[in-house]
C-alpha cells in the first residue's frame, strides 16, 4: 500500500466510533429516500411506456382496423360465405369483429386497461401477449422474454465484455503513449464509430460468408442443431464471430478514444506527478493513481453495459438472424403488442433502478471520499 | 507479437475488409443494376427455369429426398446469397424484389418458380363530402377516366422492375376466368390503355360540370380553394411507388395531392372504419393475395363495386348501377343456369365495372421463389412453392434419389400448431403440408383437384346447376331432386355426444342441392399409417365430422363461443353426411354449396370449419387430425389448461394449444398418461362404435413412444414427419416417412408448369378483297404441344384503332399447329391501315393463357 493510500485509510478509520449509529441512520434514511425516488421513477417510466406504447389509446383504433381487415378478407375468401344473403354476411362479419375486439379487451375503456397494465407491470405479472407468441408457441410474455434472453445475453455479453476489457486495456496503454503513431491512429479511427454495428455486419457477412464462405451468414447454431454439447458449443462460437466482431468494431475506436482521454486527464493530476517524482513504477502509478480514482466511472460503465444487455439490438440481431430480445422488442412494437413492450421495459426499469441504487454503495466502497447520504469529501 | 504490431494489423485488417467488401460481387440487396425486362405473363408466360429432366422409373416410395431442414431467413437477397454460397437450397417464401430476381435469372446455378396470385389497386372514396369540399371521385366518370391516367406498363417497370403485369379488370390473368373471357377482357384493355390527354379532357369536363375551375396556376379549385386529393399510400411495398405515381399523374392534370404515406396498421382506421363523408381521404392503395388458384372469380364484382358485402365503410358507400348490381349478384351467388349465362353476366359486369371504377386494378406483381438449379419442386401458380400442397411430394434433386434439402421461409414456427384452430400463416402451412396427407390435391397449375388418397368421387347435382367436369376420376350427374337420407348426420348433440340424424331433425324430409359420394380404396386402412405407426381408421374421419359441430355446442367441454359464427355458416349450407360403408370406406356428403367444377366439389377443403372437405379425409385447414393425438389436447382444454383457438386461450388466460413445442407439451403429456391409464375413447358414445379397446391401447402406446423419441405430438400421415424441433434456434428437421405407401414419382409430372409458347406467322400485307391465313405454332420447350392437352386456341382480330372486330376459334391441323383463315367478308370489318391478329392459347394443364400477336397491313 502506498503512503498516500495508507494516509487515506487512516483518515477513514480515525472516525469516531460513536458516530456508527448515526451513520446507520443516515444510510437507512438515504436508502429509503433513494428507493422511494427510484420507485417513483419506475412508475413514471412504466406509465409513460403504457401511454406511448398505446399512443394514448390510438392503438385501439389501429387494432380495430387490423381486426376488421383480417376478418373481412377471411370472410371474402371463404366460399361458404357466398351462400349467405348480404345482410347476414355483414352481420356475421360485424359479430366476428366485435368478438375479436372483446377477446382483446378493446371494448373496455383504455384508461381502465392502462391501470390494469400498470398494476400488472409493477407486480411483474407480465401476463399474455396480445398477438405475439414465443418461439415455442407460448403467449406468456415471461416465456417470450425468457426464451430470447440467453441468446441476447450471449451475443451482447460476449461483445460487451470483449469491448469493455479491450477498450480499458488499450486506452490505458495509449494514455502512456500519448502522441505516438498508434495513439494518433486510434484517434483517427474514432469517427468510424459513427457507423452502427449492423452496417459493419453487412460488410462482414459479405466478406466472410458470401465471398470467402468461411463463416455462416447468420443464425445462432447450425441447422440441424448439433446433438452433443461440444459440437453445439463450437457451432455457437462459429456463429458468434461475425456479430461480435461487428458490434465490437462499431464501438471500440470511440470507446478507446474516450477512455484514453479520460485516463490522460487523470494521468496529469498533481498526485500522479508526485508519484512519478517519487520514482514509482508505471504499473503502480497506473493501478493506484490512475485506475483507482477512475474506478467509479469504470464501474458505472461496466454496470450499465451489463444491464444494456437486456435490450439487445433489433437491427444487428435481424441482420445476423440472431434470436434475441432486440428482435422480439422490435416485433412487439410493430405489432403494438403492449404486454410484451411493457414486459421488457418494466424489467429494464427495475434493473436500471436497482443498478443505480447499488452503484451508490459501490462508489462508497471503492472511493473513500464518497459517503452515503453525506455527499463526497474533498 | 508486440501490442503495437497487433493493433496495426487489426487496423489494416479492418480497412482491407471495408475495401474488399466494397469490391465483392454484388450478391445482396445492394445490387443496383437495372432489372432486365420481364415478359408480361399475359403476353408470354415466364417459363420457370427448372431442370427438364423427367424422373427415371423408381421403386422408391414416399419422398424423393431423405430429409428437409427448415430455417428462417427474413430477406430474399440474403436467401439468394445463401443459395449462391451453398448454405441453402430453396427459399419457399414469396419474393418480389426485382433486383434480386435479376440476379437469380443471371445466375445459371439458380432456378426459380413464379406465382401470380397478388394484385395492387386504387380504391376510391366514392362518397360526397360533408365538409363543403369537392370529392371528384364521387363522380363515376372521373373514376373511369383515371384508368386513362395511369400508364400501367410504366408502373410495371417503375414499381415492379418489370416483374409484374398490367391489370385492368378484377380477374387475374393467371386464373381460368381470364382465359375463358379473354375476348371480353382484351378489348377493354385496349379501350382503357394509357391516354393522358383523354383522361385530362374527360376529367376537366366533369370537374367543370361539378362547379370546379382551374386557377391561374392551372390548379383545380372549388369555391376558391384548391382541390386537394388526399391519397392514403401504403409504405411497406411497391404500393408506395404506385401511390406516388398516381399522385404525380393527378398533379399533371391540375390536382393538388396530399400524400399520406403510412403503414397498413396506421391507414386501416381511416379507410376501413372512418366516416367516409368526412373527406379524410380520396383514395387508398389497396393490395391483395389469393392463397389458392381460384377457378371462379365471379365474386369480385359484388365485393369491389357494390355495397352488398362491404366490410369497410368505404365499400359500404359504393354505388353500382342496377345492371352491374344484378350481374354481380348473380356471379357472386352462382345464380345462373349454365356457363353461357355466366359468360353473359361477365360480358355485362366487365365493362360496367370499368365504368364504375370504385376499385381500379393496376398491376399483378409476380412473385418468385429461388432455388438451386438442380432442385425440382412443384409451385402453385397462385401460392408459389410455400403454399403448394404438392411441394413435399415433388421435391427432389435432379437425377438423384435421397439427399437433404435446406429450405428457408420468412419466419419459422410463428405460432402454435394444432389441427383444430392452430396458427395458419403460410410459413407454418409450408411445413405442415409436408406432414399431412389429403383426400385430393389441388392441381398447382389449374386449380382442379386430383385424387390422392381417395379412389373416386361421384357428384350429383340438381338439374340446371352450372357445374362441369374435366377429369375422369370424378363422375357428374344431374338429377331432379336430392333427398337427404333419414339416417344421415345433420347436427350434433354436445350433451349426449351423438349425431342428430336427418330423420330426427327433419321428420318431413330434407333436400340438398348436391351430394358427393367419395369412395376410398379397400386397402386404405391397411396401407396408411400415422407417423407413430398407428393405422388410419374410420374413427379419424368421424372425429373430423364431430369437429364441425362440437366446439360450437355450449354443452361441449371444448365450447368456443368465438367459433359459433363459423359453425352457423357451415350449417347454413351443410345438409348431411352419411357413412355408407366402412370397408371400403364410402361417404356421402350433402350440401347446398356447389362449385363450378365437379373436381373442386369433390376435393376442396370447403366450409368455414376446420377441414370440412366434402371427402372428409382427416385433415383440417391447420393440420392432420388423429383421434389419439387429439385426446390429450381435448382433455387439457376441458380442464381449462389449454385452448385450441387463440381467442379462447386469450379469454381463459391459458396457453394456445401447441402440439409441436412449448409449455403445451408437458400439459398434453400429463393428459396422455391420464387417457392411457383410463383407456379413454373420446366421444365414446359415437366414436366407441369405431374404436376397439385394443386400438385404444395401441394408439396411446404408439403416441407415448413417439413423444419419447421426438418430444412433440405432431403426428400425421404425410410424406415427411417432424423429427426435430429447435424453436429458439429456429430450425425444424423433417425426415422421409418410410411407411408412406405411394411411389415417389406419383406426382412428378407437376415438377414444372407446361406453359405454352406461341409463334404466329402470316402475311405482312392483306387485301380487303382477298383471304388471309394465319398460323400459330404452339409448343413447350420446342416440342409441339399435344392437341389433347389444349383446351382451345382462339383468335382476336383488331382494327387500326385497337377495336376488336372479330373473334373465334382457330382450327387444329396437327399437334401444335393451329390456323385461321379469314374470308373477304371477315376482312371487310377492317379498314385500310395496320391491323393485328392475336392468338389466345388455353391449355388444359395450366390456367395461364398464352397470347401472341402479329401485326399486318390491310390494303384496299
Amino acid at each position: 500500500m502506498t503512503a498516500i493510500a495508507q494516509n487515506d485509510l487512516e483518515q477513514v478509520e480515525s472516525k469516531p466510533k460513536k458516530r456508527t449509529a448515526s451513520a446507520f441512520q443516515r444510510v437507512f434514511k438515504y436508502s429509503a429516500a433513494r428507493l422511494a425516488s427510484l420507485l417513483f421513477s419506475v412508475i413514471v417510466a412504466i406509465f409513460l411506456t403504457i401511454i406511448i406504447a398505446n399512443m394514448g389509446g390510438y392503438v385501439d383504433e389501429l387494432r380495430m382496423g387490423e381486426i376488421r381487415e383480417t376478418v373481412v378478407q377471411a370472410a371474402r375468401a371463404n366460399v361458404a360465405y357466398r351462400a349467405l344473403p348480404p345482410d347476414q354476411f355483414q352481420a356475421l362479419v360485424e359479430t366476428q369483429i366485435q368478438e375479436q375486439a372483446h377477446v382483446e379487451g378493446l371494448d373496455r375503456p383504455f384508461l381502465l386497461r392502462a391501470l390494469n397494465y400498470m398494476k400488472n407491470a409493477l407486480t411483474l405479472n407480465l401476463g399474455n401477449a396480445v398477438r405475439m407468441t414465443s418461439d415455442t408457441g407460448s403467449k406468456q410474455v415471461r416465456l417470450i422474454i425468457l426464451e430470447r434472453l440467453p441468446p441476447t445475453l450471449l451475443l451482447w455479453g460476449v461483445s460487451g465484455f470483449l469491448l469493455f476489457f479491450v477498450e480499458i486495456g488499450v486506452a490505458l496503454s495509449l494514455s502512456r503513449q500519448y502522441g505516438s503513431w498508434l495513439d494518433k491512429l486510434f484517434v483517427t479511427m474514432a469517427p468510424l464509430s459513427t457507423t452502427p454495428g449492423w452496417f459493419f455486419g453487412i460488410f462482414l457477412i459479405l466478406i466472410f460468408a458470401s465471398f470467402l464462405r468461411v463463416l455462416p451468414f447468420g443464425g445462432m447454431v447450425d441447422a440441424p442443431v448439433p446433438d452433443n454439447t461440444l459440437d453445439y458449443s463450437l457451432s455457437l462460437a462459429k456463429h458468434l464471430i461475425l456479430p461480435t466482431l461487428a458490434l465490437t468494431l462499431s464501438q471500440v475506436f470511440l470507446q478507446i478514444y474516450n477512455w484514453r482521454t479520460f485516463f490522460l486527464i487523470y494521468s496529469s493530476e498533481d498526485y500522479v506527478e508526485i508519484a512519478k517524482a517519487k520514482g514509482l513504477s508505471d504499473k503502480a502509478i497506473e493501478r493506484n493513481y490512475v485506475l483507482r480514482p477512475t474506478l467509479p466511472s469504470i464501474i458505472t460503465n461496466f454496470a450499465l453495459t451489463l444491464i444494456a444487455l437486456w435490450l439487445g439490438g433489433p437491427i444487428t440481431e435481424t441482420i445476423f438472424n440472431w434470436p434475441g430480445l432486440g428482435r422480439a422488442f422490435y416485433e412487439a412494437v410493430q405489432f403494438y403488442d403492449t404486454p410484451v413492450i411493457l414486459g421488457q421495459t418494466v424489467i429494464y426499469a427495475y434493473l436500471l433502478a436497482f443498478t443505480v441504487f447499488l452503484l451508490d454503495y459501490l462508489y462508497a466502497l471503492v472511493d473513500p471520499r464518497v459517503k452515503i447520504g453525506g455527499g463526497s469529501q474533498p | 507479437m508486440s501490442r503495437k504490431l497487433l493493433f496495426t494489423l487489426a487496423a489494416v485488417f479492418v480497412i482491407a475488409s471495408l475495401i474488399l467488401g466494397a469490391c465483392s460481387p454484388s450478391a445482396t440487396a445492394t445490387a443496383t443494376q437495372a432489372p432486365t425486362e420481364e415478359p408480361s405473363a399475359t403476353e408470354s408466360p415466364a417459363a420457370t427455369e427448372a431442370p427438364t429432366e423427367e424422373p427415371t422409373a423408381t421403386t422408391r416410395t414416399g419422398a424423393w429426398v431423405d430429409e428437409i431442414i427448415f430455417t428462417s431467413i427474413d430477406e430474399v437477397p440474403n436467401a439468394v446469397a445463401q443459395i449462391q454460397a451453398d448454405q441453402l437450397d430453396l427459399y419457399a417464401f414469396l419474393a418480389e424484389d426485382p433486383d434480386t430476381f435479376a440476379l437469380v435469372k443471371e445466375d445459371a446455378s439458380l432456378a426459380f418458380s413464379n406465382s401470380y396470385g397478388s394484385w395492387d389497386s386504387i380504391l376510391f372514396n366514392d362518397a360526397e363530402f360533408n365538409n363543403g369540399k369537392l370529392n371528384p371521385f364521387s363522380n363515376p366518370k372521373i373514376r373511369e377516366a383515371t384508368n386513362w391516367l395511369v400508364d400501367r406498363d410504366y408502373v410495371v417497370q417503375e414499381a415492379l422492375g418489370g416483374l409484374g403485369d398490367a391489370r385492368y379488370v378484377p380477374i387475374l390473368a393467371a386464373f381460368p376466368d381470364y382465359a375463358r373471357y379473354a375476348d371480353l377482357v382484351r378489348p377493354l384493355e385496349n379501350k382503357y390503355a394509357y391516354n393522358l390527354e383523354k383522361a385530362d379532357a374527360v376529367i376537366s369536363a366533369e370537374m367543370e360540370g361539378m362547379g370546379a375551375a382551374k386557377n391561374a396556376d392551372g390548379k383545380w379549385t372549388f369555391n376558391g380553394e384548391p382541390v386537394v386529393i388526399i391519397g392514403l399510400i401504403r409504405s411497406e411495398d411497391e404500393r408506395e411507388i404506385i401511390g406516388n405515381y398516381f399522385c404525380d399523374q393527378l398533379e399533371k392534370i391540375g390536382f393538388t395531392c396530399d400524400r399520406q404515406v403510412r403503414t397498413r396498421t396506421e391507414l386501416a382506421p381511416i379507410w376501413q372504419q372512418g366516416v367516409v363523408e368526412n373527406g379524410e381521404f380520396h383514395f387508398y392503395t389497396a393490395g391483395n393475395f389469393w392463397p389458392n388458384l381460384l377457378r371462379d372469380e365471379g365474386s369480385g364484382f359484388l365485393q369491389n363495386f357494390c355495397p352488398d358485402v362491404a366490410g369497410t365503410t368505404t365499400e359500404a358507400a359504393f354505388t353500382c348501377v342496377d345492371e352491374l348490381h344484378a350481374a354481380s349478384q348473380a356471379l357472386y351467388t352462382n345464380n345462373f343456369k349454365n356457363m353461357d349465362e355466366r359468360r353473359a353476366f361477365f360480358a355485362t359486369a366487365l365493362p360496367l365495372s370499368l365504368e364504375n371504377s370504385s376499385y381500379m386494378p393496376i398491376v399483378n406483381p409476380i412473385s418468385f421463389f429461388p432455388r438451386k438449379a438442380d432442385l425440382i419442386v412443384a409451385s402453385d401458380l397462385s401460392a408459389g412453392v410455400g403454399g403448394s400442397t404438392l411441394w413435399p411430394y415433388t421435391i427432389r434433386w435432379a437425377g438423384k434419389e435421397g439427399g437433404t434439402v435446406r429450405s428457408a421461409n420468412s419466419g419459422i414456427l410463428t405460432g402454435p400448431w394444432n389441427p383444430i384452430a392452430g396458427h395458419n400463416w403460410i410459413q407454418e402451412l409450408n411445413l405442415i403440408y409436408a406432414t399431412q396427407d389429403v383426400g385430393a390435391f389441388a392441381d398447382p397449375y389449374t386449380g382442379l383437384y386430383w385424387p390422392q388418397r381417395l379412389e373416386k368421387s361421384d357428384v350429383k347435382v340438381l338439374e340446371g346447376t352450372p357445374i362441369s367436369k374435366t377429369l375422369d376420376w370424378v363422375s357428374l350427374e344431374f338429377v331432379p331432386e336430392i333427398k337427404v337420407p333419414a339416417d344421415a348426420w345433420v347436427d350434433w348433440n354436445g350433451e349426449t355426444q351423438t349425431f342428430v340424424t336427418a330423420g330426427e331433425k327433419y321428420p318431413d324430409g330434407l333436400t340438398a342441392k348436391s351430394v358427393t359420394t367419395t369412395t376410398y380404396p379397400a386397402d386404405m386402412f391397411e396401407k396408411i399409417t400415422y407417423h407413430d405407426g398407428s393405422p388410419l381408421s374410420v374413427a379419424d374421419f368421424v372425429l373430423l365430422m364431430i369437429m364441425q359441430f362440437d366446439t360450437c355446442d355450449p354443452k361441449s367441454a371444448i365450447y368456443d363461443e368465438t367459433n359459433v359464427p363459423n359453425c352457423d355458416t357451415f350449417k347454413s349450407h351443410f345438409k348431411g353426411v352419411r357413412i355408407v360403408s366402412t370397408d371400403p370406406l364410402v361417404i356421402e356428403h350433402y350440401d347446398d354449396t356447389v362449385s363450378l367444377d365437379a373436381e373442386v366439389q369433390a376435393g376442396a377443403i370447403g366450409g368455414s370449419q376446420p377441414g370440412g372437405a366434402n371427402n372428409w379425409f382427416p385433415v383440417t385447414a391447420t393440420g392432420p387430425l388423429a383421434w389419439h393425438t387429439f385426446v390429450p389436447a381435448y382433455l387439457a382444454e376441458a380442464n381449462s389448461e389449454l385452448a385450441f383457438s387463440t381467442n379462447k386461450s386469450t379469454a381463459l388466460g391459458v396457453e394456445w394449444t401447441n402440439y409441436i413445442s412449448g409449455p403445451s407439451l408437458e400439459i398434453m403429456k400429463k393428459h396422455l398418461d391420464e387417457a392411457q391409464g383410463e383407456s379413454l375413447i373420446p366421444y365414446a358414445a359415437t366414436l366407441g362404435q369405431f374404436i376397439s379397446k385394443e386400438d385404444v391401447q395401441a394408439r396411446y402406446e404408439n403416441l407415448q413412444k413417439w413423444y419419447a423419441d421426438h418430444n412433440h405430438f405432431w403426428v400425421g400421415t404425410g410424406i415427411f414427419y417432424i423429427d426435430e424441433v429447435n424453436a429458439v434456434e429456429g430450425s425444424v428437421v423433417a425426415k422421409r416417412f418410410e411407411d408412406f405407401p405411394d411411389p415417389a414419382d406419383k406426382w412428378s409430372r407437376f415438377g414444372e408448369p407446361k406453359l405454352a409458347v406461341v409463334d404466329v406467322s402470316g402475311p405482312a400485307e392483306v387485301s380487303l378483297s382477298g383471304e388471309a391465313t394465319f398460323d400459330a405454332f404452339v409448343s413447350f420447350k420446342d416440342e409441339a404441344y399435344p392437341q389433347s392437352e389444349i383446351d382451345q386456341v382462339s383468335f382476336l382480330l383488331y382494327d387500326a384503332e385497337g377495336n376488336l372486330v372479330l373473334s373465334g376459334l382457330a382450327s387444329a391441323a396437327a399437334d401444335g399447329q393451329y390456323s385461321i383463315t379469314l374470308s373477304a367478308e371477315q376482312l371487310s370489318k377492317l379498314t385500310a391501315g395496320s391491323a393485328k391478329i392475336e392468338f389466345v392459347v388455353s391449355s388444359k394443364l395450366v390456367a395461364i393463357p398464352t397470347f401472341a400477336s402479329l401485326e399486318f397491313v390491310v390494303v384496299p
